[in-house]
């Protein structure tokens, strides 16, 4: 991390344009969920508009992150620190997203037979 | 003391303390954030399609208010530059910069809250979902009153073990004289009675009684493990003496403990159900004086209901769980009673599976079944197009209304608070012509709910199903950290003087330190506002 003053005034006018493209990336993900003429796939939200608008997210938490942050510039124990973080919440997410893949879910008889009384 | 590495970085790990320590704390708040975010992920992934109640979409359920979650985006990004750049002004040695930054950071958590407010008071207060008994739902403002259920009491049963039966409270004005039973000693025991003829008096009693019983429930259970335990000794002994067929063993008997009373009026009290909620009448007999009404905590009133329909006005029709064959003849229908609001609903259906077909037809698909039961398709507004208020029209009138709670603003401007008494009159009966008060189609359909028709019925709060519970609890957790760190900040820019003209940088590295907390506080909306508002 920059420590002098005159250091800190070069990063000013870093910090003013990621401060402007936050707020622009914030219209963007707005703009693609409430203009249909913006929405990609189907009508309402779909795993299309999901991947995009977690997309846009990623890139303004990573200028967060990045830039407000500092781990542009940070020091290894930091990155250590963080490292193991992101492992434990893949791990974490991993696990709920298994759930797509459980087949006793989709086998079990009484819910298809709930799915039937709903079949037009 | 003096405490080392406040102001200098450690030589092996190259940080000052406090930094440290802050990522530590933010890599367990990610995690915190993260079990919830997968508690979110878990429960929408779970939906099963066709049979359990959608997952609904962001948008429809926020509708104006995403442009609150968007303002409130804003707000945070500006907040988060302002934090920064309060950091850097400690560094260039100017405090009275620093200050104004960092006060400025602490207005936009309290306009950030403020909105949050607004549109939580909308969603617990003004909004409403009545699910009916065929599955159809009607989204719209309840009346307060009507939350209400009168009942005339001529007797009640509560249990005596847990906490002072619900219909105690609904009592307003003159205690009425009651004669309580209760029986001790178990189903074949003794019964007892008591006339009681105020408050206080029953009170009393019902501590006393209450405390008497769980004793007699203690003691009985007691009882009850001895004799399993006696069971058990006896079958050890009979299995090391090898005698266990020929030995009798004796078996234990369940605790038996009454622990319910019955509270007789001298004669029939006419109160006003509050704490019921989502309570019916179950009517009996016609001048048989046996309808019932169940509280929450299950202390039933028996008697004479009086009229508990629900007064309510619809905005939204939702057919997700109504097929499509028999949506046309929902119960819904007959319900609202307005056939504009039926042809509005089908004219706005109509437009949304063109919008569909459109889609598909340029991939020359037909439209899938998921999407033909979809929320895009099945809910729609009750309310002409031409008749309905235009975006920024509809989010002021919203915001007013989440401001004032329940108010009610009327076309004219006027408005009241939605007691309902005023509301009773305009409110049609079953089946019954629009309320044509403002003269446009559509509009202001106030009608009567009979609660038996009444499947469901909530506020949008974290009751009306997993989306709003899961929107709630991470919400209103990411909001505590607002406030938190709001204080935190506002602590530095209104006591950080004393600090800054010992040594600056220590300053400029506390500041650094709720700065990054400050930073996550607005990554995790980042996240926040998508999941929650657009997807």
């Amino acid at each position: 991390m920059a420590g002098s003053p005159e250091e800190m005034a070069k990063h000013k006018r870093l910090y003013l344009i990621v401060g402007i493209w936050l707020g622009v990336f914030s219209c963007v993900a707005i703009s693609l969920g409430v203009f249909p003429i913006l929405d990609v796939g189907p009508p309402g939200a779909t795993w299309e508009d999901i991947v995009i608008g977690l997309g846009v997210s990623g890139i303004k938490a990573g200028l967060v992150s990045w830039i407000y942050m500092h781990l542009n510039h940070e020091k290894g124990l930091v990155y250590k620190t963080l490292v193991f973080t992101i492992i434990f919440f893949a791990a974490l997410m991993g696990l709920t997203l298994f759930t797509l893949f459980d087949p006793i879910k989709e086998s079990y008889p009484t819910i298809q037979t709930l799915r039937g009384l709903l079949t037009r | 003391m003096e405490i080392p590495y406040e102001v200098t970085p450690r030589r092996d790990t190259g940080l000052y303390n406090a930094k440290l320590a802050v990522w530590l704390f933010l890599a367990s708040e990610v995690m915190l954030f993260g079990g919830l975010f997968s508690a979110y992920v878990f429960l929408r992934v779970g939906v099963i399609d066709g049979v359990d109640v959608p997952w609904p979409w962001g948008i429809n359920v926020h509708k104006t208010f995403v442009l609150i979650g968007f303002i409130n985006t804003l707000v945070l990004i500006l907040s988060s530059v302002l934090v920064v750049f309060s950091w850097v002004a400690l560094k260039e040695r100017n405090f009275a910069k620093f200050r104004a930054l960092m006060l400025c950071t602490v207005a936009c958590a309290a306009i950030f809250m403020g909105f949050k407010t607004v549109e939580y008071r909308s969603k617990l207060m003004r909004h409403f979902d009545i699910r009916l008994t065929d599955g159809s739902m009607m989204e719209g403002t309840i009346f307060n009153k009507s939350f209400d259920i009168p009942f005339s009491v001529e007797s009640a049963e509560f249990n005596l073990i847990g906490s002072s039966p619900g219909f105690i409270f609904d009592i307003d004005g003159e205690f009425p004289e009651m004669t309580v039973a209760w029986t001790v000693g178990g189903s074949g025991g003794k019964e007892e009675t008591q006339v009681i003829s105020s408050k206080r008096d029953f009170n009393k009693w019902f501590v006393r009684t209450r405390t008497a019983m769980t004793k007699e429930l203690s003691d009985e259970r007691k009882r009850y493990r001895g004799e399993i335990k006696a069971k058990e000794k006896a079958v050890f002994a009979a299995e090391e003496a090898g005698t266990l067929d020929a030995v009798e063993l004796k078996e234990p008997v369940m605790p038996d403990v009454v622990t319910k009373a019955v509270a007789k009026l001298t004669k029939p009290y006419d109160l006003t159900a509050r704490r019921t909620r989502v309570g019916k009448i179950f009517r009996g007999e016609e001048g048989a004086h046996n309808d019932t009404l169940t509280y929450a905590d299950g202390c039933k009133l028996i008697g004479v209901g009086g009229d508990d329909r629900v007064i309510f006005e619809p905005h939204y029709v939702d057919m997700q769980l109504v097929p499509l064959h028999k949506q046309k003849d929902s119960m819904v229908w007959d319900v609202i009673g307005d056939k504009h609001a039926k042809e509005a609903w089908y004219k706005n259906r109509d437009h949304a599976y063109e919008e569909m077909e459109g889609y598909y037809a340029k991939k020359d698909a037909e439209i899938p079944e998921k999407m033909l039961r979809g929320y895009f398709i099945n809910i729609q507004s009750i309310h002409d197009k031409e008749h309905k208020k235009g975006f920024m029209e509809e989010f002021i009138y919203e915001f007013k209304a989440g401001i004032e709670g329940t108010a009610y603003h009327h076309e004219d401007g006027h408005h009241d608070d939605h007691h309902g008494d005023k509301h009773d009159d305009h409110a049609k009966e079953v089946g019954g012509a629009k309320d044509d008060a403002h003269g446009d189609h559509g509009h202001h359909v106030v009608i009567k709910v009979p609660r038996d028709k009444i499947k469901f019925l909530n506020s949008h709060g974290p009751r009306a199903g997993n989306y709003y519970a899961t929107y709630f609890t991470i919400t209103a957790l990411h909001g505590l950290h607002v406030i938190g760190g709001a204080l935190v900040l506002l602590y530095f820019a209104v006591f950080g003087k004393r600090l800054y003209r010992k040594n600056p940088e220590h300053l400029a590295n506390r500041v650094e330190v709720g700065g990054l907390f400050w930073h996550f506080v607005d990554l995790v909306w980042i996240f926040l506002f998508p999941l929650m508002y657009l997807l």
